[in-house]
């Protein structure tokens, strides 16, 4: 008998329970950019992103076939940002690879359009979905060195953030 | 293999160090606090969290079957593996098909559990973990310490030595931002020459096929999107539902973990990229057992995120490789009898039943409880610690018998250094009161 079956035979006699449906009464007073604070990112003005990092580069097709070990800053657009958590989802389709947000030494992402919670944003994402996708909050980082908050750890050093009307 | 009293003796002979441990542990639990009090749901969120994984529980056979579908569909691989030793094979099978000698892992406890790394190395395969706190345990041929901080056991000046010694870092160089980097730059040429990858998988989504990996260093995402072949290994509980069941999940776990608002990246893997090898290996190892089980069932409900770890005082000052398995504390002083009853009786006695742990847990598992239910079974079974089993059985027949009760209270009262020994291990570090002079029951008759 294979594993599947051994596996999946045993599980036939469970007694079946209802799911709970979606979540109500989640909290919907959350400030985006106090919580991009929070997870370590920063929010610039377009002009002040301008004069911050001029020499970034804006992801188009013709970053096709650039080293990406080499970008220096990045920029990317976010489909939306969620209030709660500073989270902004990112899709394959707005990045030139998926390592991109995470090779790159330093990364901006402009969003225009935000939600407040996870329930939301997930009400956003039920349209079909791209083949990868992510939740990315703030830069890269890790505490595993005594609990130190060290910013950078293999993905990007930084994460800065436009807010675009 | 020392039992956990043993272990943490050798632990606890630092006190300094064990205070540091005791004290930065129950830091975290304090961001967790402030992270979940936030939420004025949070309750409520547990409380559904908890119930979708009833539900999931309930039907996994049809969710199982239902991911396995999807995930085809979107053209990944599916495996299902019985045991450790098929799992291994699987995973060895599809990484000797490509021919590599070296590949990258990020954070998988279920490949602790397996023991992958020792099987694969056995078979000539370097596994590189690329977790900065599990990168630092595995240089220093030790195991994680805990499931979400894999190197808390250490110190600074530890991880400055190892360091120093295996990747040349100056000598006495002890700053976690430095030593972070040389991690970074070290780890970043095994990410862009690996073509395999390992992930774990923290939830898999029936609805839809995907999985979702959620890490803070970005290490996972490193390792799969550059490799050729990415394998996820996951156990067969981390199933639910539908996609907007993860609002629930991704909300809780980050909170209970380290207080964050979420982890920094939680990425949703679908399909495997243009050109890119994706394979989901689904493991058994007897959670199939604990799911037949009404008493230990719950204890699948368990999504990793260490809170429990982090309130335990028996964890917090005795150390995670006290407990001598992947997964210590009280989650895994519950999930490693199952495994293994005999190699394992000493867990659920390394606990105070305080109930911390079930109150912090964000799926509501009734930890505290079901490690009662795992003393009565080994009691049972006769896997009890000696010492245990014969102290409980001399109460259980002194209680039974009012007149040997008498007897012996008046002894212990007259001779209070029968107890106050070093055979006596409740006596160890602590000083025991002044036995009264007369019983309750003499000071009674008395009156």
């Amino acid at each position: 008998m294979s594993a599947r079956e051994q596996i999946l035979g045993k599980m036939e006699a469970l007694e079946p329970v209802n799911h709970p449906g979606n979540f109500k009464g989640a909290s919907v007073d959350f400030d985006f950019q106090a919580s991009l604070e929070v997870v370590g990112a920063r929010v610039l003005t377009a002009e002040a992103l301008e004069i911050e990092f001029p020499r970034r580069r804006r992801y188009d097709k013709t970053l096709d076939g650039l080293s990406l070990a080499e970008v220096e800053v990045l920029e990317i657009d976010g489909e939306f940002g969620v209030a709660e958590n500073g989270a902004i989802w990112l899709t394959e389709e707005a990045m030139p690879h998926r390592v991109a947000p995470f090779i790159c030494q330093h990364l901006v992402i402009n969003v225009s359009k935000i939600v407040p919670n996870m329930h939301a944003a997930y009400e956003e994402l039920k349209k079909p979905s791209s083949s990868f996708g992510l939740f990315l909050a703030g830069p890269s980082k890790t505490a595993d060195i005594e609990q130190s908050l060290v910013i950078g750890a293999h993905g990007a050093r930084s994460l800065t953030v436009v807010i675009r009307a | 293999m020392p039992s956990h009293a043993e272990a943490s003796e050798k632990f606890i002979a630092d006190a300094q160090r064990t205070d540091w441990h005791d004290e930065t542990l129950w830091f975290v639990r304090e961001k967790r606090d402030k992270a979940a009090m936030v939420l004025r749901e949070w309750e409520a969120l547990r409380e559904h969290a908890s119930q979708i994984k009833d539900h999931t529980l309930a039907n996994l056979g049809s969710y199982l079957q239902a991911f396995e579908a999807k995930a085809q569909a979107n053209g990944i691989h599916v495996h299902w593996a019985a045991d450790a030793a098929e799992h291994n094979a699987i995973v060895h099978q599809i990484i000797a098909k490509q021919g590599s000698k070296v590949l990258v892992k990020s954070k998988s406890m279920l490949t602790e559990e397996c023991h992958l790394n020792d099987y694969l190395a056995n078979k000539g395969i370097e596994v590189v973990d690329t977790d900065l706190g599990e990168r630092i345990v595995q240089f220093r041929n030790e195991a994680p310490s805990h499931i979400v901080l894999p190197a808390i056991h250490l110190k600074r000046e530890d991880v400055g030595e190892t360091f120093h010694q295996h990747l040349g870092t100056p000598k006495g160089n002890k700053d976690p931002q430095f030593l972070t980097e040389a991690a970074r730059q070290h780890l970043r040429g095994h990410f862009l020459a690996s073509e395999v990858a390992i992930t774990g998988v923290n939830f898999a989504i029936a609805e839809t096929g995907e999985f979702v990996v959620c890490t803070n260093e970005g290490n996972a995402d490193m390792g799969a999107h550059l490799a050729k072949v990415h394998i996820a290994c996951m156990g067969i509980e981390k199933i639910i539902p539908k996609r907007e069941d993860l609002a629930v999940f991704l909300r809780l776990l980050a909170r209970s973990a380290t207080g964050q608002l979420i982890t920094t990246y939680s990425s949703h893997f679908h399909k495997p990229r243009e050109g890119q090898e994706m394979h989901i290996v689904l493991l058994d190892n007897g959670r199939t057992r604990q799911l037949a089980d009404p008493k230990y069932k719950n204890s699948l409900k368990c999504i990793r995120c260490a809170a429990c770890f982090n309130t335990c005082p028996v964890y917090r000052r005795s150390g995670g490789h006290s407990y001598h398995q992947p997964v210590a504390g009280p989650i895994g002083s519950i999930l490693a009898p199952n495994i293994d009853k005999k190699a394992n009786a000493d867990l659920p006695f390394a606990s105070t039943l305080c109930g911390s742990c079930s109150n912090v847990c964000p799926v509501k598992i009734n930890i505290h409880e079901q490690l009662w239910f795992w003393r009565q079974d080994l009691m049972a079974a006769g896997l009890a610690p000696v010492g245990k089993t014969i102290g409980m059985k001399l109460m259980a027949f002194t209680l039974a018998h009012p007149a040997i009760y008498r007897i012996g209270g008046s002894l212990l009262r007259r001779f209070s250094g029968m107890l106050n020994t070093r055979l006596n291990p409740w006596y160890k570090q602590r000083e025991m009161p002044e036995a009264p002079k007369v019983s309750f029951q003499e000071w009674y008759k008395k009156r």
